[in-house]
């Protein structure tokens, strides 16, 4: 007994420890040097490294192209993780219901999601030339004046969103029919049975049963959609003002303009924004599921 | 006039027949319930009857009027399922006020908290009103689930099976208080079970049910003396009906051994299946012999196993006769006991 115990010990640190050891290395030093560089004037290539005190902090709140790239981001969120709910689970509702040929339609549904975002933002690309794209030669043969959707200021933003919804839609909509599928369906007939109206149906037990699950979806997708880059990269590149969002800003400040402590600066302020708005998300999930199990 | 009528009912499920002709009425205060092994259609037949089910053939009639195809919304019948189905994540009163607010009801939101009380305390369900309908043990989901059918005041009660998912004590308990609760609501009951004590204990009548037909029709006790079919007998009753194959040699009946069993008509077949109830088997009077195999306890009465004659028989013995295992006894069966189905 007197030796199995320190042995056990060290057992559980073999084990631990590369894991440990990975982790120390690529998550927690990272974070260190970051925040520490975000005190300093660190620039990509020469100079010497120098305190700068909170300045750069200073920057990160007075930039318009921060503030900009915020709200857009979080306009991005919110529209476009709406929309792929709303549309997911509706396709989810008409899918449930057993379509006939429902799982040719299924397969063809998931394709968007399975496909790199790179080479989807390429894909829209040509798809949504404002010159000889698909769509805008079909506008123009019914006699439309085409909008021009990837260069039009007002326009690409909203471009970008509907190629994130077009992808992730598929996403939402398999969660949504995983929750449907897990309702009992004697449930449902005891509805029947006491003469529940459909929308009452739908109001008091395929929503409240399903809301866990979906609460679990936002979250997926709210953090993905927070962090949207690869689709402007791919669409309209990282410099382009009008569809900058805080990860192609980011990219922009450290890469092109080689500002290594401003751009640290600029992710401790976008960390410690994700936290918090992680910390509610999480929350609120747990609320939602410790209310609501599936029985 | 009948509360329902079942007029020559089939439904196939793909290949498999799950209700075959099936004819039934229930009368408009009769607690009926359906006996029969899984697989037998139950189930089919209740949902057949709440319209959860259209059948393939045949006329589902309820107090007189057509509704085969009538939906279960207009049926005005309830069913308690099996696994209760409560409404999950609400509270025990809202479940029970659910079919009170259907549209057309349009009761007074006082009327509704009358029902729903009313409903709980028949239930004794009243301290649990407040509780999440997740948080009730299998016992009180029960109730709750009954207490929903009840509030409607629905003109025939369906219930599938809906003692067997509770524990033994329970489901005695509920048995009685269920009979009694039916009597007073004189409300019509169809009520499914596999369980023969659950049938025997509460039926007016018994319908059983094998293979998607309707073997037999009649009271307790005439279902459990005068079983209809080999099969019905083996399905009630406990310990089972003894059946045994025996050979008629002049005029008595031959164990598969060649020993004599005892009188046989003269009338009778020459080969046939013997069903008698363990409780008429004396273990004194034969005219062969049998060894005692087994000797169980029961409380009341003590279960014994017997090989006679190359046959296991069951008898049942009081506890005041004193009976060991080995011990050699010489049974008998009053002819007037034994079911004769012919063999051939």
């Amino acid at each position: 007994m007197s030796s199995s115990a320190p042995r056990a010990r060290s057992l559980a640190w073999a084990l631990v420890g590369p894991t440990l050891a990975l982790l120390i290395a690529f998550n927690v030093f990272p974070l260190l040097y970051n925040i520490a560089s975000s005190f300093t004037n660190a620039e990509l290539i020469g100079g010497e490294w120098r305190s700068v005190g909170g300045a750069n902090y200073a920057r990160v709140f007075e930039d318009e192209l921060f503030a900009g790239a915020l709200r857009r981001t979080a306009l991005f969120v919110v529209c476009a993780v709406t929309l792929e709910l709303l549309l997911g689970f509706a396709l989810a509702l008409s899918l449930h219901r057993g379509l006939p040929g429902k799982q040719v339609v299924l397969t063809i549904l998931l394709v968007p999601m399975m496909l790199s975002p790179a080479v989807m933002g390429l894909y829209w690309n040509l798809v949504l030339n404002g010159n000889y794209g698909v769509v805008n030669q079909g506008l123009t043969a019914l006699g439309f004046d085409p909008p021009q959707w990837l260069t039009d200021r007002d326009l690409k933003f909203w471009s970008i969103l509907l190629i994130d919804v077009w992808m992730w839609t598929p996403f939402m909509m398999l969660i949504a029919l995983a929750g449907l599928n897990a309702i009992p369906p004697s449930i449902y007939e005891a509805a029947q049975i006491d003469r529940a109206r459909p929308w009452k149906v739908f109001t008091r037990i395929t929503l409240p049963m399903c809301t866990p699950v979906l609460g679990l979806a936002v979250l997926f997708r709210a953090t993905d959609a927070l962090k949207q880059f690869d689709l402007v990269m791919a669409v309209t590149g990282p410099n382009d003002a009008a569809t900058q969002t805080l990860s192609t800003l980011l990219y922009q400040v450290v890469f092109r303009d080689g500002s290594v402590g401003l751009g640290a600066a600029f992710s401790c302020v976008i960390l410690v924004l994700v936290i918090a708005l992680a910390t509610v998300f999480t929350r609120y999930i747990d609320r939602l599921q410790s209310k609501d199990v599936t029985a | 006039m009948n509360a329902l009528e079942l007029i020559d009912v089939s439904k196939r499920f793909g290949a498999t027949s799950a209700l075959d002709g099936v004819n039934l009425s229930v009368g408009e205060r009769e607690f009926v319930v359906v006996l029969g092994p899984t697989g037998a259609g139950k189930t089919t037949l209740l949902r057949t009857i709440a319209g959860l089910e259209a059948p393939d053939r045949g006329q589902v009639r309820l107090f007189g009027a057509d509704c085969t195809h009538a939906s279960p919304a207009a049926r005005d019948v309830a069913l308690v399922f099996q696994n209760f189905s409560l409404y999950p994540g609400k509270t025990v009163r809202e479940n029970l006020a659910f079919p009170l607010l259907a549209p057309g009801r349009q009761l007074a939101a006082r009327e509704v908290d009358e029902r729903i009380q009313w409903a709980a305390q028949l239930l004794r369900i009243e301290r649990l009103l407040d509780r999440s309908a997740r948080k009730l043990s299998g016992g009180e989901m029960q109730r709750v689930a009954i207490g929903r059918a009840i509030v409607r005041r629905p003109r025939l009660f369906l219930m599938d099976e809906p003692l067997t998912n509770l524990d033994a004590k329970l489901r005695e308990e509920l048995r009685v208080e269920l009979r009694e609760l039916a009597r007073r609501l004189e409300t019509p009951v169809v009520w499914v079970t596999h369980d023969s004590a659950e049938a025997l204990s509460m039926a007016d009548r018994i319908v059983a049910l094998f293979a998607g037909r309707v073997v037999q029709v009649a009271s307790p006790r005439e279902l459990y003396l005068r079983p209809s079919t080999p099969a019905v007998a083996r399905q009630l009753g406990s310990p089972p009906m003894n059946l045994i194959e025996v050979r008629r040699a002049g005029a008595a009946w031959r164990l598969p051994n060649g020993d004599e069993f005892g009188a046989a008509g003269v009338e009778a077949p020459s080969e046939a299946l013997l069903g008698f109830r363990p409780e008429h088997v004396r273990l004194d009077g034969g005219a062969s012999e049998a060894v005692v195999e087994v000797v169980e306890h029961l409380g009341p009465q003590r279960v014994v196993v017997l090989r006679w004659g190359g046959a296991i028989v069951h008898a049942t013995a009081p506890t005041s006769i004193d009976i060991a295992v080995h011990q050699r006894v010489k049974p008998s069966v009053p002819p007037e006991r034994c079911i004769v189905w012919p063999r051939s």
